[in-house]
């Protein structure tokens, strides 16, 4: 193969200021707001807990310019909004790497490469850990079964040596993030979930090291070197394996993420194909796609027939055949040929990118238990420091080593991190799945929010009926043939997301390959009326034809005396055509009502259309309560009354013509591929076309909430009943390690549990 | 008895060579992805 693999120079972020400060580089990991504003995405290193969240905030906001920074520890992501007039991104960079925690631009190859390097580092910790903690406990076992007298003084003074030895890599090595953390926070007075910890592994090893080299001394000469390397080596554990089920249960967001290739091959205009990184391609250009390849860029299939695996962008879990003239989607698997496209759009403007925007400014929100969780963290934090001082002044008459250990266990028992973990682990944990299954998630919150659900409104149009209604009937002025209708008012309705005008361009599109032959120009739309413009036959140089599209109003036409939905065409010399349609139910329609009301959901209907469709359609799905005629007001007042009289409503509709009755309801759902992603105003969006997401999803968010509330039962429970039996002495050390260790594990796995089961269902 | 002052330290500095061993093979990239090598021969290029 001859291609050439050519990166362009800024392919990766250069890590300096002034690459930071170049305003070409900021799309690169953020967008821009109007009035100057900017909201960037970076990844936040060395984080661990809600509280150095706080901290990343904090130092992130004091910057001027900043106007608003939020931090999610459980993502490890971070938004900022700045202001380019008043800041430099290098600016705020630097206070939080000031703060001691690095920000790297995210959506950057950097950001992965380090994190690769922070997991190996992690694991290394881990080994040394473990493998001194075996040997350790090799020499302590003879100190263990040993009569009085039958070890040597020698023989016991070799073995405290030995330990020792052993121990200095734990310590130093092993523990390093822990002590390196808590001296940070130290340093900026603060109070961090790693301090406790920390200063319990300090005075043991303080303890231990008197007691081997001065066993006369005050602290005694008991040896806790066992003790010590074991409660590390949980403890890294633990974080070891948090991190990594974290990483897979927040994960959906990152498989999205690595799914556009870096490299493609691209037609060159020597006809050959070279392959170019994915950022230098343009709309327009032509690329080949080999099988296994994911697809880099929205474009139009122009050469193979193949299978596209589409499922983490429409939750469609069956490949879908893709023929010459079909849209193929960026992010999409190319599963069986190689096929040539045409590039239609690319970066940004890809529906695929419009996903990874709304997932990531999903995981960045901080739900409203969370912030729960983070307000209590630092007067509990407060609590378990007092705590341990009073358990060493309580056992200081027992003996100073003994009161120390005690203290230890209260500080090592204590777990902050199953507290601040509980909501956002679970809550990400169940985006993740409804992902896979094709619902995005816009605001974490709203699972709250859908849990407590007990009344779902559909819409009607678009919603429990397909987004496009399908051409029935057509009539014409003589001498016109309907084919030629139908070709004059797709090309006019090529240009407008209306259902209607979807339709006949549908319509055209089953019964030809091509476009219409017809160019529309300075097309203008009323919304909920009609299109109005000129149409020109494509390379002929006559008058330019006048026409409208729409309503018999718009058109100025009389309507068909026919109870049916209907469309007009008409030019300057009157009617033209006009076109008779019918709504189609979605196949799952009935059952979606169905699961709903076995959940113990009242289910309605609020339509803008007629009263006689609406309760033809809700008949057929078996809806009882119906209400047509509706405006968007009337929606919207009907919906207010619901909540008024305490019911927890849920609205579903095509998130573009209803916004303000989905802004209103508790939970909202948006339906339908037609709606372009960013301006969908709805908690979630179905992005394939099955309706039985919405029982789906409501599910998951019961299960979740009932996840998150056992997370923070068992957090609060936990801490409860351990840090009393550490008081009392009865936790040593190492026990007291295990608890923490399994205490914050179990709250991750727990949420992992939400992941698995959607899986399932799907 | 007094072999122990031998054998100890000695098994002492057999853990740090262990060790020295796994620094090797994880700062190598042995154990990024574990599954990896699993899935290999499920592969056929």
């Amino acid at each position: 193969m001859d291609a050439v693999l050519s990166l362009p120079p800024s392919a990766a972020l250069p890590d300096d200021g002034v690459a930071l400060d170049d305003p070409a580089e900021w799309p690169a990991f953020g967008h821009a707001l109007d009035g100057g504003r900017w909201e960037s995405q970076v990844v936040v290193e060395g984080m661990h807990c809600a509280a150095c969240a706080f901290t990343v905030e904090a130092a992130l906001c004091a910057v001027p310019g900043v106007l608003r920074a939020d931090v999610n520890a459980a993502s490890r992501r971070a938004r900022v909004l700045w202001s380019a007039d008043a800041v430099r991104p290098s600016r705020w960079f630097a206070a939080s790497a000031a703060a001691g925690y690095r920000l790297v631009p995210a959506g950057d190859l950097q950001a992965r490469v380090r994190r690769a390097r922070e997991g190996r580092a992690a694991l290394w910790r881990w080994l040394v850990a473990g493998f001194c903690m075996m040997q350790v406990m090799m020499y302590a076992y003879p100190a263990y079964i040993a009569q009085p007298g039958e070890m040597t003084a020698d023989a016991v003074q070799l073995m405290r040596w030995a330990s020792w030895v052993l121990t200095l890599p734990v310590v130093l090595f092993s523990c390093g993030p822990f002590f390196r953390s808590a001296w940070r926070d130290l340093q900026q007075r603060r109070i961090g979930m790693d301090l406790p910890v920390a200063l319990g592994m300090a005075i043991v090893f303080v303890v231990s090291t008197a007691g081997t080299f001065d066993p006369e001394g005050p602290l005694g000469h008991e040896v806790y070197f066992d003790s010590l390397t074991m409660f590390v080596f949980f403890l890294l554990t633990g974080r070891w394996l948090e991190t990594r089920l974290r990483g897979r249960t927040a994960g959906a967001l990152e498989a999205l993420m690595n799914r556009v290739p870096d490299s493609i091959e691209r037609l060159s205009a020597d006809g050959s194909f070279q392959r170019v990184a994915v950022r230098r391609l343009a709309v327009g250009d032509v690329i080949r796609v080999r099988p296994g390849e994911a697809f880099p860029a929205d474009g139009l299939l122009i050469d193979g027939h193949t299978t596209a695996d589409e499922a983490l962008l429409t939750g469609e879990s069956r490949p879908v055949p893709r023929g010459r003239g079909e849209r193929v989607l960026a992010g999409s698997h190319n599963l069986s040929a190689v096929v040539q496209l045409r590039i239609e759009s690319v970066g940004q403007g890809t529906r695929f990118a419009q996903i990874v925007a709304l997932m990531e400014s999903a995981s960045t929100g901080k739900p409203r238990l969370a912030r729960l969780a983070d307000r209590v963290a630092k007067p509990f934090l407060l609590g378990v420091l007092a705590a341990a001082a009073l358990a060493a002044v309580l056992w200081w008459p027992a003996g100073p080593g003994q009161a120390l250990m005690v203290a230890v266990a209260v500080l090592i028992v204590t777990c902050p991190c199953a507290l601040s973990l509980a909501t956002p682990a679970a809550m990400l944990a169940s985006a993740g799945a409804l992902a896979r299954g094709g619902v995005l998630v816009h605001d974490l919150q709203a699972l709250e929010a859908l849990a407590t659900v007990d009344t779902v409104v559909f819409d009607k149009t678009g919603t429990l009926t397909r987004d496009t209604p399908r051409l029935d009937r057509v009539y014409c002025r003589e001498g016109l043939r309907p084919g030629d209708a139908v070709e004059l008012a797709a090309a006019l309705g090529a240009q407008s997301l209306h259902p209607v005008a979807r339709a006949l361009v549908r319509a055209w599109e089953q019964e030809h390959r091509t476009p219409p032959d017809w160019l529309a120009l300075d097309l203008r739309e009323q919304a909920g009326q009609g299109l109005e413009g000129h149409l020109q036959r494509r390379g002929s140089n006559a008058m330019p034809l006048h026409v409208r599209l729409g309503s018999a109003a718009h058109c100025g036409v009389e309507a068909l005396p026919i109870d049916a939905p209907q469309l007009h065409l008409s030019d300057g010399h009157g009617w033209v055509a006009s076109f008779v349609l019918a709504e189609e139910l979605r196949a799952d329609a009935a059952a979606a009502v169905a699961a709903l009301k076995a959940q113990g959901i009242a289910v309605q209907l609020l339509s803008g259309d007629r009263t006689a469709a609406a309760r033809e359609v809700a008949a057929r799905v078996g809806i009882a309560q119906v209400q047509g005629d509706c405006t968007p007001e009337d929606k919207l007042r009907t919906l207010q009354h619901l909540q008024a009289e305490g019911r927890r409503v849920a609205m579903v509709g095509d998130g573009l013509n209803d916004g303000p009755v989905l802004a209103a309801a508790h939970a909202s759902f948006a339906l339908g591929n037609a709606v372009p992603l960013a301006q969908a105003r709805a908690d979630f969006i179905v992005m394939g076309s099955a309706l039985s997401a919405v029982p789906e999803a409501i599910a998951q968010a019961r299960r979740t909430l009932k996840i998150v509330r056992q997370n923070l039962a068992w957090a609060a429970g936990y801490n409860a009943l351990c840090v009393p039996l550490a008081l009392a002495g009865w936790l040593p050390a190492w026990l007291a390690g295990i608890g923490m260790a399994a205490s914050s594990l179990l709250v991750v796995l727990n949420a992992a549990r939400l992941a698995r089961a959607a899986g399932a269902a799907a | 008895m007094d072999i122990l002052f031998l054998l100890v330290p000695f098994s002492v500095v057999l853990v740090l060579v262990i060790l020295g061993g796994l620094w090797w093979a994880v700062d190598r990239g042995q154990f990024e992805d574990v599954d990896r090598e699993g899935e290999r021969i499920l592969n056929n290029d």
